[in-house]
This record gives structure tokens, C-alpha cells and sequence, in this order.
């Protein structure tokens, strides 16, 4: 690695970051002419279209506002109706206004939606709160569906998500820091965490990672994720998104950080095992039999989805005595005329899947189901009929596609389609011997991937069996007392004594 | 470095590629193969190679074909088989091996070593002997079955569950070859030419390493294995029991052994090796042509006349033992463990004829059908 460091490492960058956080906010002092406020501005504003110069008072005072972000009626309401009711003598007296002398500190307020009063003969600049807002309903996410339990879903306006969440977690100890990162784009970024829970080690090491982000642009958690992220060029992503208000309380009470941004529904989970992304809020709502159940076939689709056509390449290629008797006809039969080897066969199939996949997620519903029983029956009935795939190829394929989207993340679901490759090869290189290195590879990495200084892999590396009732299985919820310790809460106790009614109940039986 | 380890594992995926690959579209399967002995010595190697035709929906068309080659050795007999057919010759899904009686006559061991120094191949393959030529039962043509692997794979499972034969397998027979206190027994298997089938046809009991050329008959196979306490999933055993009937089907009853316990003690004396056999059985009536059972007198009367039976027969099948030397029971083996002064001084070839059997044989008849 000192290679690259050595090219990437010059003198040039330190320099910049060094300059980044220690830049003043500019000052301008308005000024008392009227004019000269206006014109400086709409010089600073480059003369935008959009930008609207209303003349009040004969010229004598003037209201500035982007027509694009300002709301009409708002506007009406908060100012021109205050004044004509006669309560008020004058703009400047309006009670909803905020008073500034700083021309740039206008400007921001200016680029945030709000109205600016400005008057001749008087530094005194008002601001008006009149923002347009338009939001979506707070619908179910589609891609995190659930069949029991709420169907409300993060939006894009980050107060409405805030207020979901608090209006879950009615506690004091709920706490949202706001930071605005991206220097062009200004995007208003939100930390939640419960204090008295969350590690305040994590929290320090999350605020710092966001505070030194230097980039012009941040448009979503996506974006904001690769920069403070531990391990960018690993498979495996290190904070899970999530669009549900319930699994994000969930995981604040677990003594995780939630980060938000303005106009993005996605809120970030961190620091994360990699089985809380096996974990569904559908888990926890049915009961807890059923919900183990399920758990388990999805840590199972988990193998499937990594190593399935690896393992059918490494019997067909290698170790073709594993097969049982009964079978060993039927397989020979099915792939005795195809003329690629099988790694060749498996690619070309499983390229076909994600070819059918990226093309259906992106077209319009209607056409995107055309392209998925094209694809799906059409191809898969011909390539079988053409000699050029076997049809047990298709069928290791297909249950492979299908168990990677079992994962109840997207994140996830993408890794692991894209493990299947290196498995892939690793297993038509050496059989059943490559698999077992391939499988090393991806353990080992995820025993040392760490998420904000917490283990990736817990609680199976390291391994605390406390934490395994909520893991591979879900037991009963009175029995999940404490937290997880992944997390590293400062209060583990999260369930007190809950089912003492069932003693007290049996001796009154009894009597 | 980065550089110089890159290229090393881009070499490594594409220069090797896929070296060591053992692609299963290009084998030719070998499910059953035959070992004959010439008269010359040489060995004659018949395998029944199938092939399946691709086709679009559902299982494909089978077509089998028989290829055989005379050779020194077993493996020089494959390599020969491998030069007539197509693709290369794999024995390691081999499902049944069938020994012709002349070849089982002498040494076992040599034509199986090519089995036991090969890793790939699969032990768990049944392993039977054949009355006449091996080769004959292979080229035999049974237009009900598709396969004859399929076939013979199926009636020497069937003759296991039944307590016809032990099950052996390459695997199993390999340490009593070469066991002195222990010898084992094989399905014997004759070819049918008219009716085109193969039939079972008892047990051929070893000696060692080759076949004594005597067996036991199939009544006497059921009982050998009871008594060795080796029952298959069912035992059925029919017997005469009385002289009195009208018609001749009065004069017998079915048994089916629904559970057996076997006990071999074996003492000694000096030299002499004396060995109880305790066989404690329950017994279903299942079969019972003159009917009215229903009183204990009569199912006593059945019970005894079925032991005497059964003793006298196991008596005899203790003397064919002897006579071959044949310690199917292992008689040797428990001598040689609990007695190892003894089994220093017995003759190991001949030491079964010395030694005394005593069945003791005990039958429970618990149930009669759901009829009286």
C-alpha cells in the first residue's frame, strides 16, 4: 500500500484541509442606503431570474425573495395581512420577523427560502420565514415492506422525519445535532442518538468524521456514507440504510446513531453488525417461532446466494463421485451436450440475471414485468432448448438470484451478488478446495471489518452468547434484556422484570 | 510490490486455468463392471456403459452399451476399454462389481487391488458372484429394465433387506480377506437365460481369499444370517410343520421374524473351541393354509415342531461351515481375542472343523395374523 500512498499522499491536500474548518463566516455590513443593500444583493445572487425585487412604499422599501422557494400565500398572510389588519405601523414591527444588519447573513436566510424587508434609511434588515414546502405522505417504503407493524415511512423533508421519530420515542434523552456539510450544496445533515445509551465515544468519532468532510457537493446518506465509512473498499457496507421510522427508533434504543439528511428519505444505522441485516421489523411482529424460522432461511439464502453456482461448477468440474446414484443419470443426461465448460456457463447465466434485473428495476412497472417474463421464461426455456446452458445451470441460477433478495437490505443483497463471482472463479480453478479459500476470504475479512471501532462480525467474532438470541434466532422478547453489545451501550439493561405476573397469577391459583 | 503481486494472481487464474478440471460431461460411466478369468490366465473385463440423449423436457433416452476387453491385468483391461470408447473410462461411480465363479475360485484380492489403490473409487460398490461368466449376466438384455447397473443394484439391495445376503461392499470384504479368524459370504448370482433374468441363488461362502465353490441355499442363507445376528429390514422363513393335510399347501407355515437376538459365546477347553449359539426369536405366523390357530395347544405344537426344525437346519449349515472352512461367525477372531493362547495353537486353515457348535435356538410366536 506505501505504493499508492506514495502517489496519492502530496503536500497539496494537507494544505487545503488544514485551511478547510478555520474559514470565518463572511460579514457584510448593510448599509443604509437602499439601493446599494439591493444591489449588492442581487450582484451576489448574479442576477438570478428567479430572484423577485418587490418595490414597497413608493420605492422606499423593497422585499427580496426567490419566487421560487418563497410560498405566495405565505407571504400574503405573514406580511401584507398583518399590515393591512392595522396592528402594525410598519414591517419592520412584525413580530414574526428576524432582524439582522449583516448583508451575508441575508443572503443565506435569502438561498433558504426566506423573504428579506429592507428599508430605505435604516441598516435594520427583517427576514421572513415564508418557505414553500411540498412533501410527500409518509407511505410505506417498497423497498422495505412489512406484512404486520407500521406502514409509515421517512420522507424527504428532514423535520418530518425528526417528528416521526420523536413521536415514537417520547424521551428527553433523544438528541438531534444538526451540521451542514457540502460547501456548495449546504445539505443540512442530522445526528440522533439517545444520550445515556449511545457510546459517546461513537458519537465523538461520527461528529468529527462528518466535520472534516470537505466536499463541494453531498447530496444523500449514500453519498455522505463513503466518506466516513471505515472500510470504503470492502463488499461489505458498514452502515445500513433504512427508511422506516420503527427500525430506526429500534436501533436507537439499541445504542446506535442515526444520520439523516435533508432531502433524502434514507436515514443511516451505525455502527452495524453484519446479522442486523438479516434482521427485519417483521421479526419482531410476528411471533417469535415463526419469527426464528424465517430468520433462519434467511441466514441460509445467505450460503445459497454466495455459494451455490460455486458449488455446483466445483461438482461438475472436479467432484463428480459426490453426486448420490440415483442422480448421477439424470445430471450427466442434462449437461453431456453443452458445449461450454461449466465456469463459462454459469457466467454467461448469471450475467443474464443481472442483465434482466438492471433492466426491469429502472422501466416503468407495466413494461418492467414484459421485460421479467421475457427474460425469465423466454430466455430461460430457450438457452435450455439451444443446448447452450444446462437446465440444472438455470435452476442453480435462478434459487441463487433469488435467495440474494431475501436479504431484507438492498446494500446487502448487491454484496453478496457480487461475492458470487470471485466464488465463481475461485471454484473452477480448484474445486471444493477453492471454495474453502474463498469462504476464508470473506470470514476473515469479516472477522476484521470494523464498523465505527465496533466488530463487524458480532456476535459470532467475537463471540458473546448472550447476544445470540437475537442472531441466528429470535427468542422471546422478554428474554432480550440487555442490549447488544456490538454497540457498545452505555446502559445494557433494556428489559426489567416483565412476566412476574405468571408466579403471581399461579399462587393465586393455588390459594 | 502491489504490482508484482497482481500480476502474480492474474498468472496463477489464467496461466493454470483449469488444470486440474475433471469435466463430468466428459466421462463415459462405468455403473456395473464384470471380471471373468480366461483360461489362460488373463482376465476378462465386461462394463455397461450408459448414455443419456439430451432432450429438451424431462428425462433424456438411455442407451446402454456393453464393451469388454481381455487383458493381463484389470487395469490393463481398462486401459483397453478406454481405447474403443468414447470419452474416458470412470469407475469411480461403479455400483456393482460382479466376480465370475472361476476367477472368485482362486485369489480375491488380486483383481480388486486396482479398487483399494485408487482413490477415486467407490468402495460403497456392491459386490456379488456370478454362477458361469460374469459377462454373461452384464450382456444379458431385460427389456423391462433400463439399466442393468439399475437392475442387479436393486436385487442385491432387495436380497439385503430380506436377510438374503450380508450387503458386502469392496469396502467391507477388504479387511476379512485378509482377517485369518474371520471369512465372509457373497450373493451368488445365476443367469437366467430363458426367462432373461438374473436370480439370486443363495450365498457363496469363502474361505480366505477365494470361493470354496460350496454355498448356502437360500432358506439356509436367511437362517445362516439370523443366527449371525445380521436380520434385514424383514425374514421370512417357510417350513413344514405337519404331515396331515389334505391337500399338500396344509402341511406349511410362514414365519416372519419380527425381531431376532443373536449371542455367540465361545469357550474352550484345551484345544477344543466350543461355540453357543443362542438365537432368541419373535415370530409372526403370517402364512398358515390349514388355518384354526387359535388355540395354545396348536401354537404349541407349531412352535416346537418349528424348532426342532430350525435346529436341525442350522446343524447343517454349521457342518457345510466346517466343511469349508468358512468361519462366516468369526469364530476365529473371538478365540483369537478372548483366547489368544489357544488361537496360537490352532491350525489357521483348518481350525473350524475342530470346533463344536451348539445352537440353542428359542421362538416366540407372538402373533397370527389378524385372523385366527
Amino acid at each position: 500500500m506505501g505504493f499508492f500512498r506514495k502517489i496519492f499522499q502530496t503536500g497539496e491536500g494537507q494544505q487545503e484541509k488544514a485551511s478547510g474548518p478555520s474559514v470565518k463566516e463572511p460579514q457584510q455590513p448593510s448599509f443604509l442606503k437602499l439601493s446599494a443593500n439591493i444591489d449588492y444583493l442581487t450582484k451576489a445572487l448574479k442576477n438570478s431570474s428567479d430572484l423577485k425585487v418587490r418595490i414597497l412604499n413608493d420605492g422606499k422599501a423593497a422585499l427580496l425573495y426567490y419566487e421560487s422557494l418563497a410560498d405566495q400565500e405565505k407571504l400574503q398572510k405573514k406580511i401584507f395581512s398583518q399590515i393591512e389588519s392595522g396592528r402594525w405601523e410598519e414591517v419592520l414591527d412584525l413580530p414574526h420577523g428576524k432582524h439582522t444588519e449583516n448583508l451575508e447573513e441575508a443572503l443565506k436566510t435569502l438561498l433558504t427560502g426566506h423573504a428579506v424587508y429592507v428599508q430605505e434609511g435604516s441598516t435594520t434588515l427583517t427576514q421572513f420565514e415564508v418557505t414553500s414546502q411540498f412533501n410527500r405522505s409518509v407511505e410505506e417504503p417498497i423497498n422495505e415492506r412489512v406484512v404486520r407493524g407500521s406502514h409509515e415511512g421517512f420522507v424527504e423533508n428532514v423535520m418530518i422525519n425528526i417528528n416521526l421519530i420523536r413521536k415514537r420515542l417520547m424521551h428527553r434523552d433523544l438528541t438531534f445535532q444538526y451540521f451542514r456539510v457540502g460547501k456548495k450544496t449546504n445539505t443540512n445533515i442530522v445526528l440522533a442518538f439517545m444520550d445515556g445509551i449511545a457510546d459517546p465515544n461513537i458519537i465523538e468519532q461520527v461528529t468529527n468524521r462528518i466535520k472534516s468532510v470537505t466536499s463541494d457537493a453531498i447530496f444523500s446518506p449514500g453519498y455522505m456514507e463513503e466518506f466516513i465509512e471505515d472500510a470504503p473498499f470492502s463488499p461489505f457496507p458498514q452502515m445500513m440504510s433504512t427508511e422506516r421510522p420503527d427500525r430506526a427508533v429500534a436501533n436507537l434504543m439499541d445504542g446506535r446513531v442515526l444520520l439523516m439528511a435533508e432531502g433524502s428519505p434514507t436515514a443511516l444505522v451505525l455502527p452495524v453488525t453484519f446479522f442486523m441485516f438479516y434482521q427485519s421489523p417483521d421479526d419482531y411482529n410476528s411471533r417469535w417461532i415463526s419469527g426464528t424460522f424465517i430468520r433462519l432461511i434467511r441466514l441460509m439464502s445467505f450460503i445459497i446466494a454466495i455459494g451455490l453456482p460455486a458449488f455446483y461448477i466445483a461438482i461438475i468440474g472436479f467432484h463428480y463421485e459426490v453426486l448420490p446414484d440415483d442422480l448421477i443419470l439424470p445430471v450427466k443426461g442434462s449437461i453431456n451436450e453443452i458445449a461450454y465448460p461449466p465456469i463459462v456457463e454459469a457466467l454467461i447465466m448469471v450475467i443474464i440475471v443481472e442483465l434482466i434485473r438492471e433492466s426491469g428495476i429502472r422501466l416503468p412497472q407495466p413494461i418492467g414485468q414484459t421485460i421479467g417474463i421475457v427474460g425469465g421464461l423466454v430466455i430461460g426455456d430457450a438457452v435450455v432448448q439451444a443446448g447452450l446452458i444446462s437446465n440444472l445451470m438455470v435452476i442453480v441460477v435462478a434459487l441463487t438470484a433469488i435467495a440474494s433478495f431475501v436479504v431484507p437490505s438492498y446494500e446487502l443483497s448487491t454484496t453478496l451478488r457480487i461475492l458470487t463471482f470471485p466464488l465463481i472463479f475461485f471454484a473452477g480453478t480448484l474445486g471444493f478446495v477453492g471454495i474453502v479459500f474463498g469462504m476464508l476470504f470473506i470470514l476473515i475479512h469479516l472477522c476484521k471489518l470494523e464498523s465505527f471501532g465496533t466488530p463487524y462480525f458480532a456476535p459470532v467474532a467475537p463471540l458473546r452468547i448472550k447476544d445470540l438470541k437475537d442472531t441466528f434466532v429470535r427468542l422471546p422478547l422478554f428474554w432480550l434484556d440487555k442490549r447488544p453489545k456490538d454497540a457498545k451501550p452505555v446502559k445494557s439493561k433494556a428489559i426489567g422484570e416483565s412476566r412476574e405476573w405468571t408466579k403471581i397469577e399461579r399462587q393465586q391459583k393455588r390459594k | 510490490m502491489l504490482k508484482k503481486g497482481w500480476l502474480v494472481i492474474i498468472c496463477i487464474i489464467l496461466l493454470t486455468g483449469c488444470w486440474d478440471q475433471r469435466n463430468f460431461k466428459n466421462v463415459k460411466l462405468v455403473l456395473t463392471a464384470g471380471f471373468d478369468l480366461m483360461e489362460d490366465g488373463q482376465i476378462n473385463t465386461t462394463v455397461s456403459l450408459p448414455t443419456i440423449l439430451r432432450s429438451s423436457d424431462g428425462a433424456g433416452q438411455e442407451r446402454i452399451q456393453v464393451v469388454s476387453a481381455i487383458g493381463r491385468t484389470p487395469r490393463d483391461t481398462r486401459d483397453k476399454i478406454d481405447r474403443k470408447i468414447s470419452n474416458s473410462f470412470a469407475a469411480s461411480k461403479l455400483e456393482v462389481l460382479l466376480v465370475g465363479e472361476e476367477l472368485a475360485k482362486q485369489d480375491l484380492y488380486p483383481p480388486l487391488d486396482v479398487f483399494y489403490r485408487d482413490p477415486r473409487s467407490n468402495l460403497n460398490a456392491k459386490i456379488a458372484v456370478v454362477k458361469g461368466e460374469a459377462s454373461e449376466a452384464i450382456r444379458l438384455k431385460i427389456e423391462q429394465e433400463s439399466r442393468i447397473s439399475k437392475y442387479l443394484g436393486g436385487l442385491l439391495q432387495a436380497m439385503e433387506n430380506t436377510t438374503h445376503s450380508p450387503g458386502e461392499n469392496l469396502q467391507l470384504i477388504c479387511a476379512e480377506m485378509f482377517e485369518p479368524g474371520q471369512d465372509f459370504v457373497l450373493p451368488l448370482l445365476r443367469v437366467n437365460e430363458e426367462a432373461s433374468l438374473i436370480e439370486y441363488d443363495g450365498l457363496a461362502l469363502f474361505n480366505e481369499r477365494s470361493y470354496t465353490g460350496k454355498d448356502l441355499d437360500q432358506e439356509e442363507a436367511v437362517l445362516m444370517m439370523l443366527l449371525n445376528g445380521q436380520k434385514g429390514k424383514t425374514a421370512r422363513m417357510t417350513f413344514k410343520v405337519r404331515e396331515d393335510g389334505k391337500q399338500r399347501i396344509m402341511n406349511y407355515a410362514t414365519i416372519h421374524v419380527y425381531r431376532s437376538n443373536s449371542r455367540i459365546n465361545v469357550t474352550t477347553s484345551g484345544s477344543n473351541v466350543t461355540a453357543d449359539i443362542k438365537l432368541h426369536m419373535r415370530v409372526d405366523v403370517i402364512e398358515y393354509p390349514k388355518n384354526h390357530l387359535e388355540t395354545v395347544k396348536e401354537v404349541k405344537k407349531i412352535k416346537k415342531e418349528l424348532k426342532k426344525q430350525l435346529t436341525q437346519k442350522s446343524e447343517e449349515i454349521f457342518a457345510k461351515l466346517k466343511d469349508t472352512n468358512s468361519d462366516v461367525f468369526g469364530i476365529g477372531r473371538r478365540v483369537a481375542a478372548y483366547y489368544p493362547d489357544v488361537w496360537k495353537q490352532l491350525d489357521k486353515k483348518n481350525y473350524l472343523e475342530n470346533v463344536t457348535f451348539n445352537p440353542d435356538i428359542e421362538i416366540v410366536i407372538q402373533q397370527h395374523g389378524i385372523i385366527n
